[in-house]
């Protein structure tokens, strides 16, 4: 397969594995080699950092459902340089990474067209009209296009193709 | 897990995970949003699932009160309709899955049935549709929601589940409550489910009459230069099988014969046989059948192939399901890059 799959990074698996962060309390440990017979410096006792009130939960008939939180990692989304590139950034991550359209398989220009016009008629993209060329330009010129094993020339296109599921 | 994208997250499942067991462990199960505003955090002790619509009593109904309602369990696979997408030639736009858009669990949680008798459906109710905390990022976007035929919806089977695997589940597979469709494709499985509304109408929005629409051929199968043929919502799903015990990335010495072992799925019913080749498909034999979970579960199989001589050999499964449905030789196509069903090679080089 040619597709270009990046492994998840440590932090979002230990994110999805764990999915609650937990706080660890490391306490001072006082002594240690002081020279026989000199007073040793305790410090002052010093209120512990508030801890984090255990999550609220709920439990009937034998289980329980405790309120969950995660964080999501901040992907740097924008698109590489290019043409056009601050038009794309400006219209299109604010919904999804640029991930999403850099895995594309090669498509053609009707595709892409199609695409650009779903994201802003149907989900809402705030594109202008007269930028949609300019996306689409840049979208056929990223490298992960050039690639020969694309789509077939004459490919009928279809409202509402792809891009779900 | 592989990241296919970030946001709203896309996570795959690798092939090796199902080598493990025919239950897919939580904290390595697919992930599918479709709008990046997804809740961070839920707090348990005020979420309500709101039942209304074309009701006697619309509910409110807290997760203590759920929790204290009749439960229900059972194994079933959640596969995304766009599962092995990445495969599809001519290859078509969307989330380039390879086959780990699924795994299998074990679901506890309510009969939908038991909470819509609760509500009192109404006479002339004709679908039931559902609604997540999840919203669109930009104002004015469809928000998603997936609907049921009310038959469907009150066919006991349809499940309203806080349990996956024995635990609550993880918070980006729908934390604290999520459908299960037996059968279906998960695009109907809704996560983080808050709202179910009973319809005196056919659900007209955009995720189910423009969104997840298959042609409605055998298969879903359509040439790729076909146009205007009818379509359909996806609904119930294929036959399918796949090999996990070898993956075929590196060569291997020859051996006169090789066990392969792997997992396998009826579709909207159980799984009768599954059959191996290492010819193309020009011979088969049987192979083992692992423990029935159920008719909506995965189901381990194992047996021996012979490997006639040295280079590439074609390893190949084929599902027959318990209503007789086995899976063709010949891939199906849809622009879409939905419900993939044909018979899947696996390519191992002995030296």
């Amino acid at each position: 397969m040619s597709k270009s799959r990046t492994p998840l990074s440590t932090g979002m698996s230990i994110l999805l594995a764990g999915g609650l962060t937990s706080v660890i309390l490391i306490g001072a440990i006082a002594g240690g080699n002081e020279p026989r017979g000199r007073k040793m410096v305790v410090p002052p006792v010093v209120p512990a950092a508030p801890v984090a009130p255990p999550p609220s939960f709920v439990s009937a008939s034998g289980f329980t459902l405790t309120s969950a939180s995660i964080e999501l990692p901040d992907e740097a989304s924008s698109f590489p340089d290019g043409p056009g590139a601050d038009v794309v950034n400006a219209n299109c991550t604010s919904c999804h990474s640029a991930s999403m359209a850099l895995t594309q398989p090669r498509l053609t220009e009707a595709q892409w067209h199609s695409t650009v016009v779903k994201m802003r008629e149907t989900y809402g993209a705030p594109i202008a009209v007269g930028d949609i060329d300019a996306i689409v330009d840049y979208l056929r010129a990223m490298p992960s296009q050039a690639t020969p094993a694309g789509a077939a020339a004459g490919l009928a296109v279809n409202e509402g193709d792809g891009a779900t599921g | 897990m592989i990241l296919q994208r970030s946001r709203p997250p896309l996570l795959e499942t690798p092939m090796s995970v199902f080598d493990q067991s025919v239950f897919t462990p939580n904290d390595q199960f697919f992930v599918r949003w479709h709008w990046a505003d997804i809740p961070t955090s839920v707090d348990a002790t005020t979420f309500r699932i709101n039942v209304h619509g074309h009701v006697v009593r619309p509910l409110s109904v807290s997760l203590t009160e759920l929790l204290a309602m009749p439960r229900v369990q059972m194994a079933a696979v959640n596969q995304c309709s766009g599962n092995s997408r990445g495969l599809f030639q001519p290859r078509v736009p969307g989330a380039q899955w390879a086959h780990g858009a699924m795994g299998n669990a074990m679901w506890m949680g309510v009969s939908l049935r038991h909470l819509l008798d609760v509500a009192g459906v109404r006479p002339g109710a004709l679908a039931v549709r559902f609604g997540a905390l999840d919203q669109p990022v930009v104002a004015g976007a469809p928000d998603f929601s997936k609907s049921l035929a009310l038959d469907h919806a009150r066919d006991g089977e349809v499940m309203v589940a806080f349990a996956m695997n024995g635990e609550q589940l993880p918070l980006l597979n729908g934390f604290p409550v999520r459908l299960i469709v037996p059968g279906w494709f998960s695009t109907y499985w809704v996560k983080m489910l808050n709202d179910i509304e009973v319809l005196d109408k056919p659900d007209d929005g955009y995720w189910m009459a423009k969104a997840y629409k298959i042609p409605d051929t055998p298969m879903a199968n359509v040439s790729p230069t076909d146009k205007d043929y009818p379509t359909v919502p996806i609904n119930r799903m294929v036959p399918r099988s796949w090999i996990t015990s070898i993956a075929g990335d590196h060569p291997v010495a020859w051996q006169p014969t090789l066990p392969i072992g792997g997992i396998a799925m009826g579709g909207d019913t159980g799984v009768s046989r599954v059959d191996l080749s290492s010819d193309g498909g020009r011979t088969w034999r049987p192979a083992q059948l692992g423990p029935d979970q159920g008719p909506y579960s995965f189901r381990r199989f194992d047996g021996v192939v012979p490997i006639r001589g040295r280079g590439a050999i074609p390893l190949m499964t084929r599902c027959t399901s318990t209503a007789g449905v086995v899976q063709p030789m010949t891939p199906n196509w849809n622009p879409g890059g939905f419900m993939r069903g044909c018979v899947e090679t696996t390519t191992v080089t002995f030296g």
